[in-house]
């Protein structure tokens, strides 16, 4: 237990500024780059517009395992969100009959939070709910966020360069819903997919709006296709705790 | 300052120590290698050992008498034009002298460390110097088998050098170059690395010698007597039939047949 | 016989060399992971990423105080509490203080060497704490009763036959060699920890000053789940960890990423400002900030500021013939390896004399220093410990004088023609010198020449003279 909480502080910080201050460098190699740009240059890239950046998004995200889907616009994505619910359920339960069974329930982000309106009332009328939790600290919302085989969300953004997504948490918008399940879809419009993610960044660096972005929201997460792990033998095995599948439902909704 | 502009080029070939004491043939064949291609050699009489062993070990101060020494043997005849180069066949002791020489007396000693740097602006390594300096392709040299390459570790990655031993052993008659799995990889020697760490210093050097055999040279090249040294010592012991030489005796090696 | 690695060097060396086993294993690891490494560096500007990534690091390094000082502010205002640790002891306390507090009966953690460090789960078991590792690697090292071996890859040391029984003995899952079907066993295992655990621990990739976020990077998804679940969240950070701003951040993400594994992006880039919001349905209701020094100070006070570049990659330790050949136990209780953990190890809070054999378990090939993602010299580093393990008489009084002797003699001509000459003259018997006994073990020694290249140069110009006048 440390008596008094500043003295570690001021103490470490003394150390590093009495080193730095010093005559001599803190480095033995001084040959080494030292001012780096303000904003680095990107990794990767992609070129094209909003349907070629579109294709590299998809490309990139199957590369590493995940899957894609482009439809047309809104309706088509919320009719084909409908079938692989369905679908999965019914490899879940190996149970074919579509008519009377159960409710199937997702796991997911409220309907504001996603990109495709009226969403939640077009589901229920083909048998999906969609469960928004409120609090999962409580445990019965827990345990049955826990059991659900699917999951739903949006995106704050794409990136063709790595076919990765990115989320926020925040209202409506649990970290739950793109992690527990093992199955995650997620809806993404062109109008959000950006060539790369340093070119994205450095929109909202322009707008003034990357601190806040950051800071509002408790978590965001960059996800670059299903959960893997290679730690048994070099050996790639999807779902490792994260979701085994990950899906994207890539919609026009530039019109 | 003799005005050496139109002279033959006038080497001052520093034969390292353990060519001194253990390889004289390599000394030979680099100077007789230098002087077929015009070059005048002298042999700076006075010269003993760059330090590396001890630097390596970390013996600074020791380190640091030694290249004192150095300095004191080949410096002034760098600083009065006598010569125009130092050339050693080894990439390890150039790489001390040009890269390490400067921070050595980096805190201890602005004089010497600035004839160090002045030196290792003119210090090579033999076939850098046959190659960049003197536009040699082919030294007329023949061998009749199959030759491998091994970079040593000092040439490569710290003197980049590695076109030109390439090139000069394209040029071998009768040989065929092979291509020798992992020859990057280090094989194992490190200096005080082979006696402090000997077990893990053999068990690199094994692997090597495996990568020989699956290459199925007849002889492996490299620049440096003390990887050699090393995987000859492997080599023969566990009864390998592929031989390590040094890259000048080969280069120099002319049947009686070549005009000399 | 696996490599103990609280044992004496020599012993932990000597275990490692006649593991067959381990030893297969570390050569298709590290040749898998460094081709990864190979192609996905080639794909883009390479020379590029490295020259940023250094630059970027440098100047963290540079201005370390100030960003910290900023992260600290940073992290405060968006609801973190943040504590200053100045040893593992002190982080520590700070842990089980938390822990007590909210009265913790279990916790899960992310993969963190730091957390390795500073000994973290001991010090939660002996406090009656249960933790589990829900990294995969880490899980099963931990169930084997093991520190990890590699810093990314900690179980890169066994192979499937040995997790499989690790498996059954400790979980009871039917025997399988099924890679799929472990993975799945741990899943579900797993699974029931991270929903019920009070306290989720990660360490930190990288800490953006400019807004005060901890970034963890993952494949599995473990990081996600440890810094979201559970009710209390810590994050340990060794100072170094960080940097400017985010796009410095998404800089380091893709040369560790690429480097570590030869992935473009890891799956998950976890950035986590502050504890859930109102209105958030999950995360944890806190959040603790554990800024930690243990030796990194004291690394940039002595010079060795190059040290406290590392990205954690791994890229080194995949490329390095003598890792290669030992592994990582082989470097000790140690969670670094490799040759950063022969510079990093002596440094922090680790014993000069604990560790005086690392910076010499090196043939300063260089491999290292041409992957590194943000260009530490490590070969440079080696060095300068050495010396230092040479100045503080650490090495042992035989070597010393034997040097020594050897240094004195070969820098006089005089002497150093007559060394030679009599080696020369010893020829064979020079193999009975106690250096060179060594060498003999494994191979065969070159005669001394009888006379020396100096000797033959001056007979040749002898020659010459005698051959111009005659």
């Amino acid at each position: 237990m440390i008596d008094d909480p500043l003295e570690a502080r001021d103490q470490i910080l003394a150390r590093l500024r009495r080193a730095l201050s010093g005559a001599r460098s803190v480095f033995r190699d001084r040959s080494g780059p030292s001012t780096p740009p303000a904003t680095p240059t990107a990794v990767t890239r992609a070129d094209g517009d909003r349907r070629s950046l579109a294709k590299a998004f998809g490309t990139k995200l199957a590369e590493v395992s995940g899957s894609y889907e482009f439809l047309e616009d809104a309706a088509e994505a919320s009719e084909r969100l409908v079938q692989l619910a369905r679908a999965w359920s019914a490899d879940d339960d190996g149970d074919t009959e579509a008519d009377d069974a159960p409710a199937i329930e997702v796991l997911s982000w409220a309907p504001l939070a996603l990109p495709i309106e009226n969403l939640g009332p077009r589901l229920k009328e083909s048998g999906i709910s969609l469960f928004v939790p409120e609090d999962l600290h409580d445990e019965s919302t827990r345990a049955r966020a826990a059991r659900a085989t699917v999951g739903l969300t949006g995106a704050e953004a794409a990136f063709a360069g790595t076919g990765s997504i990115v989320v926020a948490s925040g209202r409506g918008k649990s970290r739950a819903a793109s992690l527990l399940p093992l199955r995650h879809i997620v809806l993404v419009p062109m109008s959000r997919i950006h060539p790369t993610l340093e070119a994205w960044l450095s929109n909202l660096r322009r707008e003034q709006a990357l601190g806040s972005f950051l800071r509002v929201s408790g978590q965001i997460v960059f996800i670059t296709g299903p959960s893997k792990s290679a730690d048994i033998e070099l050996d790639l095995t999807l779902g490792v705790h994260g979701p085994r599948l990950v899906h994207a439902l890539i919609f026009d909704d530039t019109w | 300052m003799k005005d050496r502009s139109t002279a033959r080029p006038r080497v001052a070939l520093f034969v390292t120590c353990m060519v001194d004491s253990l390889y004289p043939g390599v000394g030979i064949a680099a100077a007789q290698l230098l002087e077929r291609h015009g070059v005048d050699v002298i042999f700076p009489t006075r010269q003993t050992c760059c330090g590396q062993p001890a630097y390596n070990a970390g013996y600074r101060k020791d380190a640091r008498a030694m290249a004192r020494h150095f300095i004191d043997v080949f410096w002034p005849l760098v600083d009065d034009g006598s010569i125009d180069a130092i050339v050693a066949p080894s990439g390890s002791c150039v790489a001390m002298v040009k890269l390490q020489y400067p921070i050595l007396f980096e805190l201890s000693d602005e004089e010497y460390r600035r004839r160090a740097v002045q030196l290792g602006e003119v210090t090579y390594e033999l076939t850098q110097y046959l190659v960049d300096f003197l536009g040699v392709c082919d030294t007329g040299a023949r061998f009749s088998g199959r030759v491998a390459y091994h970079p040593s570790c000092h040439l490569l990655r710290e003197l980049k050098i590695d076109a030109q031993p390439r090139r000069l052993l394209a040029a071998l008659r009768d040989a065929e170059i092979v291509e020798l799995p992992g020859a990057d990889e280090c094989c194992g020697f490190g200096g005080l690395f082979a006696l402090k760490n000997a077990d893990i210093s053999t068990a690199m050097g094994r692997r090597k010698a495996r990568n020989l055999k699956a290459s199925k040279a007849d002889i492996v090249a490299m620049n440096d007597v003390s990887c050699m040294t090393h995987l000859n010592g492997i080599l023969e012991r566990e009864g390998y039939s592929c031989r390590a030489v040094h890259i000048a005796e080969l280069l120099n090696e002319r049947s009686a047949g070549d005009a000399g | 016989m696996p490599v103990d690695a609280a044992a004496p060097y020599r012993t932990r060396v000597r275990q490692a060399l006649a593991d067959d086993g381990l030893r297969a294993a570390l050569d298709r690891a590290t040749e898998h992971l460094s081709g990864r490494r190979a192609k996905a560096m080639a794909e883009i500007d390479a020379r590029r990423l490295r020259d940023e990534a250094g630059a970027v690091r440098r100047y963290a390094i540079e201005h370390l105080p100030d960003l910290l000082e900023q992260l600290e502010s940073n992290l405060i205002a968006n609801g973190c509490q943040v504590h200053w640790a100045r040893d593992a002891s002190e982080a520590l306390g700070v842990v089980l203080e938390i822990a007590r507090a909210h009265h913790i009966g279990d916790v899960v953690k992310s993969k963190s060497m730091t957390t390795e460090e500073i000994g973290l789960n001991d010090a939660l078991e002996r406090s009656g704490i249960d933790v589990v590792e829900t990294d995969l690697g880490e899980f099963i090292v931990q169930l084997a009763g093991e520190p990890p071996s590699h810093i990314i890859a900690p179980v890169i040391h066994k192979r499937v036959e040995d997790i499989a029984e690790i498996f059954r003995r400790r979980l009871d899952t039917p025997h399988t060699t099924d890679p799929a079907e472990l993975c799945a066993a741990a899943r579900r295992e797993l699974r029931n920890e991270f929903l019920n655990a009070d306290l989720g621990v990660s360490g930190c990739n990288f800490a953006i000053a400019e807004t005060g976020t901890i970034c963890v990077v993952t494949n599995e998804g473990n990081g996600r789940m440890v810094t979201s679940l559970p009710r209390v969240y810590i994050a340990i950070a060794g100072i170094e960890k960080v940097v400017r701003s985010a796009e410095d951040a998404v800089l380091l993400w893709q040369a560790a990423s690429r480097n570590a594994t030869g992935q473009a992006v890891s799956v998950y880039f976890s950035l986590t400002s502050g504890p859930r919001r109102r209105g958030d349905s999950d995360g944890p209701e806190e959040m603790h900030v554990i800024l930690l020094d243990n030796g990194r100070s004291r690394i940039l006070e002595r010079g060795y500021g190059d040290a406290a570049l590392c990205i954690r990659c791994g890229a080194c330790i995949n490329i390095c013939p003598v890792y290669r050949e030992i592994g990582g136990h082989a470097y000790g209780r140690t969670p670094y390896s490799g040759p950063i953990g022969a510079v990093l190890t002596p440094l922090l809070d680790y014993d000069i004399h604990a560790a005086r054999d690392l910076p010499f378990a090196s043939s300063l090939c260089g491999a290292c220093r041409d992957v590194c993602p943000v260009k530490i010299d490590l070969p440079r580093l080696l060095l300068d410990l050495r010396s230092v393990v040479v100045e503080r008489k650490v090495s042992t009084l035989g070597e010393r004088a034997t040097l020594r002797a050897y240094a004195t003699a070969m820098r006089q001509p005089a002497p150093y023609r007559v060394l030679v000459r009599l080696a020369g003259w010893l020829g064979p018997l020079t193999g009975l010198l106690p250096p060179l006994r060594t060498w003999r073990r494994s191979r065969s020694l070159p005669r001394f020449a009888r006379k020396r290249f100096g000797a033959l140069w001056h007979e040749r110009a002898r020659g010459d003279d005698e051959s111009t006048a005659g």
